[in-house]
């Protein structure tokens, strides 16, 4: 498991399909990734080495839907131990007043700690340049 | 010491910082500053779910919204329960935390219709810092929880951004003082200062 993060328009994708270039067709838009276990495995059976990109969009979606993200999201990460990551980082600025802006950055972090524990390489990218976490 | 450690919402700063304590306390004694009021439903649950995390780990909570001098004083004076800290050992303080701390000050009654000039973030900036520095000399190790709150690129109105000006400045004068100063991402601790440990 591997997980990028980082801003918004930061290179994360490209970065990744240059040190995977495997993945080159295989990448998962976060907000086409259904909120449901039964969809998810339908759409990611479709691929051999699947990226899930925007991850948080997904999360954003999850929680519109009022599904239980931490649970769905746990059962993805035992499943599919060999899933490749991409999330941005919005969780950097004020705390937003509304409770779904709130939990959307709140679960966003969380899951992002989850994956970090499990994956074997982190990565934060800024300007397009790498930072190994882990 | 003191080390600061900031991390964005859900970053897991406050897990990391909460293990640093632990670790640097030893058998030494442990206090826990806790800086959050509680107004509503959704605080009691953030409240219950680091009373979790820090139960069995040996804290002595001491609940300080506002004026950190009064929290210097008492770790001062109160004594962790016995059995739990070795008597003549340090102790450690773990501050949680100071943007919490910051609206805390700056929302007060008395301060609410203040103009927020320059002057007067100087001024609260200045009173926090004193607080920090007080609770410094009561410990031997004081870590410091702060938020990550100036990457959203959003221009607020006025009060907000004079907000985020002032954490910002606390946040700047206490890294200037620290030993380390730690960024948590994803869990996983980043060392922007270390010096020396």
């Amino acid at each position: 498991m591997e997980l990028f993060l980082g801003g918004c328009y930061q290179g994360k994708k490209e970065y990744v399909l240059k040190l995977h270039p495997e993945c080159k067709g295989q990448v998962i838009e976060g907000e086409n990734l259904p909120a449901d276990w039964d969809g998810m495995i339908k759409e990611l059976q479709e691929f051999e080495n699947p990226v899930i990109n925007h991850l948080h969009l997904w999360i954003r979606k999850c929680l519109e839907q009022q599904t239980d993200v931490e649970l769905l999201a746990d059962k993805l990460l035992e499943t599919y131990p060999g899933l490749i990551f991409i999330c941005d980082e919005i969780g950097n600025g004020i705390v937003p007043m509304d409770a779904l802006e709130r939990d959307y950055r709140e679960q966003t972090g969380r899951l992002q700690i989850r994956i970090a524990e499990k994956a074997e390489r982190v990565e934060r990218i800024v300007c397009g340049i790498s930072q190994r976490l882990k | 010491m003191i080390a600061l450690v900031i991390g964005g919402s859900g970053s897991g700063k406050s897990a990391y910082a909460e293990q640093m304590a632990v670790k640097a306390a030893g058998n030494g004694s442990l206090y826990y500053v806790a800086t959050m009021q509680v107004y509503d439903e959704e605080g009691k649950k953030k409240v219950e779910r680091h009373q979790k995390m820090r139960a069995g780990k040996g804290f002595l909570t001491i609940e300080q919204p506002r004026r950190l001098k009064e929290a210097a004083k008492k770790v001062a004076t109160e004594r962790v329960p016995a059995g739990k800290a070795a008597a003549g050992v340090g102790k450690t303080v773990l501050l949680e935390c100071m943007s919490n701390l910051v609206a805390n000050e700056m929302f007060s009654e008395e301060n609410l219709s203040a103009v927020m000039d320059k002057e007067k973030i100087r001024q609260l900036s200045g009173e926090i810092i004193n607080g920090v520095t007080a609770l410094h000399d009561s410990c031997d190790i004081l870590i410091i929880v702060t938020n990550q709150i100036f990457e959203d690129g959003i221009r607020y109105d006025a009060s907000t951004m004079d907000y985020i000006r002032l954490l910002g400045d606390v946040n700047r004068q206490i890294a200037e003082r620290a030993e380390q100063v730690v960024e948590v991402v994803a869990g996983i601790p980043i060392f922007i200062k270390k010096d020396g440990i």
